[in-house]
């Protein structure tokens, strides 16, 4: 111990005359730091109500809940989050984890209320002071809990596709499929979208955890064509998926395809369920498609005696006859068929109702009758020459094709229309050697057919030429055709409204082509039904008029798929084929 | 790589010596040769440092592992000596004369896991749960939400929906 | 014959003499839970005859949380936010520990930058807890100036969390994968200012508290530990380096950059509540100078966290580890089971406070007088829920 060891504390009175570190009442704001997590906000505009926030908050403190002036709608649950403040730790993971970006925090920290409710408020919803606030906690760039990317689709070389009809999507390996069902949060958002409301999330998930059979088990719940809906099917759900936000959808189409593929045909039956045992009853399906099929398959599951009409040599429908091979392979599409009909389905085929068996006959003869035969009717191009020998129909083309027959389309085709019909005819036609132009008359924002159908056409050397009007058709000196189109400008039709394309006459011009396909929609045949058997069965603009099950006028029978939806596509009519099965199968148990 | 000490693989029934990381090992034993072990590895193999005791209810196998973790300050190394002890009625011999601060560990584990160690110091004195009357809670069976909702009142106003049911019954009902 | 006004005057202290409330010499006082001299929640049940203690028993449970059987019901990500709560002034040390031994246990690799962020929150951590600390223990000897001073300083440290984490006290920052975020704009120039503004001060209270003769009166010779004790209880950080014992997990088996930054051990050869105060004052001048290192020669820009799997969905391959870090205190592990589910099988949270505060505070104790008793527990520097996680 020396002198210093008393003197030396006496140092603290020189503080006395330093400036405080404390400050002086009262206390100014004193506002939380630029990323400092403070009470939440959210913008409930952007939100889609999936829950991601709920199931990463690991003390339970949130909940979704219906707020005033939200339903839900396609991709969006409606509901919003309520945070209960009695909880909240201010961890910030529900900030991290939101996949729609809309939950941040303010940096706002002074709430006082004597009101212990009032500490539990739904951010974005209940007005707060805080919601304007520009500071406070956000992800930081480079930073994310999910990931934004989809897997990428192993798929043939556009040089290598477009030289065969091989199949171009190769289908994801068991590590890539693992990989991307990893993204997905579960918040089945995508299911009310799917028309036929498959248990996406469930087979997403089996996906995920290696369990396949359970996964073939939830897809055959709601749709019995997973081999071909794994490929072709127009995959509104990754449209509502919550991922899709802010980065890529959930790849669902090709994680379905997955399943389906990764287990052989003859093992179906020991992992899919039994049918239930038989009834006795009959029901008669006209039309071999993905509609008429799933009907049949649920009917049969439910014990039912199931036979099936189709006018063509093959069951499918469009689906085979359609849709190209390199999309989608017979073996694939003949999968699902085979797997129906070994539950006993009798499919008849080359047997046109109406022509080859009566349609009034098979009433007669069946306790319910199922009508799903599409649309066979092909729209002309209702111009001048439309009806001359090189001017083909573009479903006519390609079921020429899957028969295996040349259609002979020449050297150079103009394909018209602007949806995915007219797309696969183009790319059809490019594979069969030709030089391809697509006439459209709108915009290509414009066109019906799917984004990727379009990118997929234009990297495969078709020339897409939009804003074009065929106006007549001539014979050529050669047998070729002439085609005269001109230019269209785009007349706005005010807001809201899409605008009109409209012909400037004087852009019109001769083009030679060998053939012209056309591809601009088909229509309804329902001709098999004689006026007399209509029994009740109403028509309105060609199509049936069926109640919210498929169920006609006439209560024997029922109808759906692309004669009666206007989605027209194959989930939809499966949906359609499904709903209607419960339906006919209700009808009968209740009349047996 | 390292070895198990050739005086110690012929005392003693040893699992193989699983190496972790450069710094880290484990090693498997039987349960009734722990102490006469540790007293070796900690006298003639310079793991004198205890770094804790603890047990992982492995429920499944009907078994706690018990993990005690050495380590040697000389070439910086730890050891995790582990054995197992049966869940039933699990009992295991209390090295407290070894470290003066594992009867603290062996008190916790009877209180947390109902393992018994008889003759440690202050073993049955209750260590963080005064008052409990509960199995003890780090067994796997104990559920903690199960007994805070049987022990504590929830606060009322709290319900939640799933995404996808409230969307079917808003947008389609019909559907089965 | 005159025998004196009986136990008026103390009895000499007798270690061998036994408890004996029936006696009526021995009165039992509980110093804690509510106690200012005590650190945390947690008491001693001290047996005293006069000033002297007799006896000592260490009693947690106050605060337990039975974090580590919550975290047996969590997903390994949902953990994060729970772990930094084990110890209120270092939580850093828990979400580091945490996050090593899951992305060892996954094989994730951390970038670069990442390890630098951590390793500096490790180190500012470090000097706002001994910053705390030093208040304490000033304060325990009845120096209430110091803590005013040290509190404010720790806040300064808060404040740079703060802006970094955007939490003060629980910074959430050190996440599986890397960091939550990387430096804000501005930050390096602030914390270099706090850090001289640190300096400074540690000055000041180095000259009144450490060259003050109430301290050294009171510190000296207090809690002597034996040399030989070290490894007997398991004793770690600053308590052995104080003892003479180099030994210290940032050099010894270096993690994140610490093999990249230039430092040495802080020791002392008293091993009394003195040296004690005197190697942790060294490590906050220590402190200091890392976190400019750091700060100098940490690279700019860079990614700071590795895409991981979904945390929702992510399982951790069946295994186990043991991850450690040199913590104000000493060793401060995580030992991790999995298997190989989404959520932990066991983590066992190994704090240095489970010898300092039970084992060791209870020996040392005996025969101590009862002012002292809050001076030597703050000099042991212990946190309870490290205890009773
Ligand atoms: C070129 C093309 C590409 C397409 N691409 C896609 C796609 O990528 N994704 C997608 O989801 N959808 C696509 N579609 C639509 C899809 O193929 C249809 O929505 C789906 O096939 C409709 O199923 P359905 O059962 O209603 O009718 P269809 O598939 O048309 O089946 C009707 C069946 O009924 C038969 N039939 C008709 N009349 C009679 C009768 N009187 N007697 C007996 N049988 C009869 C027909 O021969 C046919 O087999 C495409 C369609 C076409 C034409
Ligand atoms: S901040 Fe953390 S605790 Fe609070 S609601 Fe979000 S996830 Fe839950």
């Amino acid at each position: 111990m020396d002198v210093k060891d008393f003197i030396a504390p006496f140092a603290v009175w020189k503080r006395a005359f330093e400036k405080p570190f404390t400050v002086k009442k009262p206390i100014d704001e004193r506002p939380g730091a630029p990323r400092y997590r403070g009470f939440h906000k959210n913008d409930a505009d952007a939100c889609v109500g999936c829950g991601s926030c709920e199931a990463i908050c690991q003390n339970a403190a949130i909940d979704l809940v219906e707020v005033a002036g939200r339903s839900p709608s396609a991709g969006d649950s409606g509901l919003r989050p309520r945070i209960d403040y009695g909880r909240c730790c201010w961890c910030a993971l529900c900030v991290d984890i939101c996949p729609s970006g809309s939950l941040t925090m303010s940096n706002e920290y002074v709430w006082i209320s004597s009101d212990p409710e009032d500490f539990r408020f739904v951010p974005g919803v209940d007005p707060k002071p805080w919601d304007s606030a520009e500071l406070g906690y956000k992800r930081a760039e480079g930073y994310s809990l999910l990931d934004k990317e989809r897997v990428e689709m192993p798929e043939l070389p556009h040089a290598e596709g477009v030289a065969s009809f091989r199949e171009l999507v190769k289908g994801y390996s068991r590590e890539l499929a693992e990989k991307e069902a990893d993204r997905c949060v579960e918040c089945g958002l995508c299911v009310a979208s799917c028309p036929a409301h498959m248990d996406i999330p469930g087979y997403i998930r089996a996906v995920r955890e290696g369990n396949i059979d359970e996964g073939l088990r939830l897809l055959y719940e709601t749709n019995p064509f997973p081999e071909a809906c794994g490929r072709v099917c127009t995959h509104v759900c990754e449209e509502a998926c919550s991922i899709g936000v802010q980065g890529d959808p959930l790849a669902i189409r090709w994680l379905k395809r997955y399943i389906a593929d990764q287990v052989e045909l003859a093992d179906y039956a020991k992992e899919l369920p039994r049918k239930d045992a038989p009834t006795g009853k009959k029901v008669a399906v006209v039309g071999a498609g993905p509609g008429g099929l799933a009907a049949a398959y649920y009917l049969a599951m439910a014990g039912h005696e199931v036979r099936v009409l189709e006018a063509a040599p093959k069951a499918g429908g469009m689906l085979r006859y359609g849709i190209p091979e390199y999309r989608l392979p017979y073996e694939a599409l003949d999968k699902d068929i085979a797997y129906i009909e070994s539950l006993g389905v009798k499919v008849e085929t080359s047997v046109a109702v109406g022509k080859d068996m009566d349609y009034a006959k098979l009433k007669r003869e069946h306790d319910a009758v199922y009508v799903s035969t599409g649309l066979p009717a092909a729209y002309k191009l209702d111009v001048p020459g439309d009806d001359l020998s090189c001017v083909r129909d573009g479903v006519e083309v390609l079921a020429r094709v899957t028969r295996g027959e040349d259609p002979k389309l020449g050297k150079k085709v103009a394909v018209v229309g602007g949806g995915n019909v007219a797309m696969d005819c183009a790319r059809t036609a490019r594979r069969l050697g030709a030089e391809v132009d697509i006439l459209y008359r709108r915009r290509e924002v414009d066109m019906p057919a799917d984004v990727e159908e379009i990118v997929e056409s234009k990297a495969e050397g078709v020339n897409i030429v939009v804003q074009a009007i065929p106006t007549g058709l001539k014979l050529g000196p050669d047998g070729s055709a002439l085609v005269s189109w001109g230019r269209a400008r785009m007349v706005d039709q005010g807001p809201g409204k899409r605008p009109l394309p409209e012909l400037m006459p004087e852009t019109v011009r001769e083009v030679r082509y060998d053939t012209i396909v056309a591809a601009i929609g088909q229509g309804p045949d329902l001709s098999f039904i004689a006026a007399d058997a209509a029994d009740g069965l109403e028509v309105k603009r060609y199509k049936p008029v069926v109640d919210a099950t498929g169920r006609t006028g006439d209560p024997k029978v029922w109808a759906g798929g692309d004669l009666v939806n206007e989605k027209k596509d194959a989930i939809s009519a499966i949906a359609d084929g499904h709903r209607a099965a419960l339906a006919i199968d209700r009808a009968l148990r209740k009349g047996a | 790589m390292r070895t198990i000490p050739a005086d110690i693989a012929e005392r003693f029934e040893v699992g193989p010596l699983v190496s972790k990381r450069a710094d880290l090992s484990t090693l498997d034993v039987d349960a009734k040769d722990v102490p006469e072990l540790l007293a070796r590895l900690r006298d003639r193999h310079g793991y004198r440092h205890l770094s804790f005791v603890t047990a992982t209810d492995q429920i499944e196998e009907g078994v706690f592992v018990l993990t005690y973790m050495l380590h040697n300050h000389a070439d910086n190394h730890s050891l995790g000596v582990k054995c197992r002890v049966g869940r039933e009625n699990a009992v295991m011999e209390s090295c407290h004369l070894l470290w003066e601060q594992m009867w603290t560990y062996q008190r916790e584990l009877k209180e947390l896991f109902g393992i018994d160690f008889p003759g440690s110091p202050r073993v049955d004195e209750s260590f963080v749960l005064e008052g409990w009357i509960d199995i003890p809670p780090m067994r796997r069976e104990f559920d903690t939400r199960e007994y805070s909702e049987r022990t504590f009142p929830t606060r009322p106003g709290r319900s939640t929906k799933d995404p996808a049911t409230h969307m079917k019954e808003k947008l389609y009902p019909e559907a089965l | 014959m005159f025998e004196g006004v009986k136990g008026f005057f103390p009895p000499p202290y007798d270690p061998k003499e036994p408890v004996d409330f029936g006696s009526g010499k021995f009165l039992k006082m509980w110093q804690g839970p509510q106690h200012p001299g005590i650190t945390g929640n947690m008491s001693l049940e001290l047996a005293i005859a006069g000033d002297t203690v007799y006896d000592c028993k260490t009693h947690v449970g106050y605060l337990h949380r039975g974090f580590e059987k919550l975290m047996e019901r969590r997903l390994w990500m949902q953990n994060f936010p729970l772990v930094c709560r084990i110890a209120v002034p270092e939580p850093d040390f828990n979400e580091y520990c945490y996050a090593a031994a899951i992305e060892e246990l996954a094989g994730v690799e951390v970038p670069e930058k990442a390890k630098w962020l951590r390793n500096l929150t490790l180190e500012m951590i470090r000097l706002a807890s001994y910053l705390m600390w030093i208040g304490g223990q000033a304060g325990a000897f009845g120096h209430g100036t110091i803590i005013q001073w040290s509190a404010t300083m720790r806040d300064y440290v808060l404040d740079l969390f703060e802006e970094l984490s955007g939490g003060r006290i629980y910074h959430m920052y050190i996440i599986p994968g890397g960091v939550r975020s990387d430096l804000p704009e501005g930050w390096k120039a602030h914390a270099l200012e706090v850090m001289d503004t640190i300096e400074k001060n540690l000055d000041d209270i180095e000259l009144v508290m450490f060259h003050n003769a109430v301290f050294k009166l009171r510190a000296k010779g207090l809690g002597v530990i034996p040399k030989d004790w070290i490894d007997r209880y398991g004793i770690t950080g600053p308590n052995a380096r104080a003892a003479g014992f180099r030994r210290d997990l940032r050099k010894d088996q270096p993690y994140l950059v610490y093999d990249k930054l230039d430092f040495d051990y802080v020791t002392a050869e008293g091993s009394d509540a003195y040296d004690r105060a005197k190697v942790r004052l060294g490590e906050m001048y220590q402190a200091i100078d890392l976190i400019r290192q750091m700060l100098a020669r940490m690279p700019s820009g860079g990614e700071f966290k590795t895409a991981l799997p979904n945390p929702l969905h992510w399982k951790i391959p069946a295994g186990e580890t043991y991850v450690k870090s040199e913590c104000t205190r000493g060793e401060y592990g995580f030992y991790v089971v999995s298997d190989g589910s989404d959520k932990p099988r066991r983590v066992v949270v190994r704090g240095p406070s489970y010898t300092h505060a039970v084992s060791v505070m209870e020996t040392l104790a005996k025969g101590q007088n009862i002012a002292d008793v809050a001076g030597l527990m703050v000099s042991l520097h212990t946190y309870p829920p490290e205890i009773e996680r």
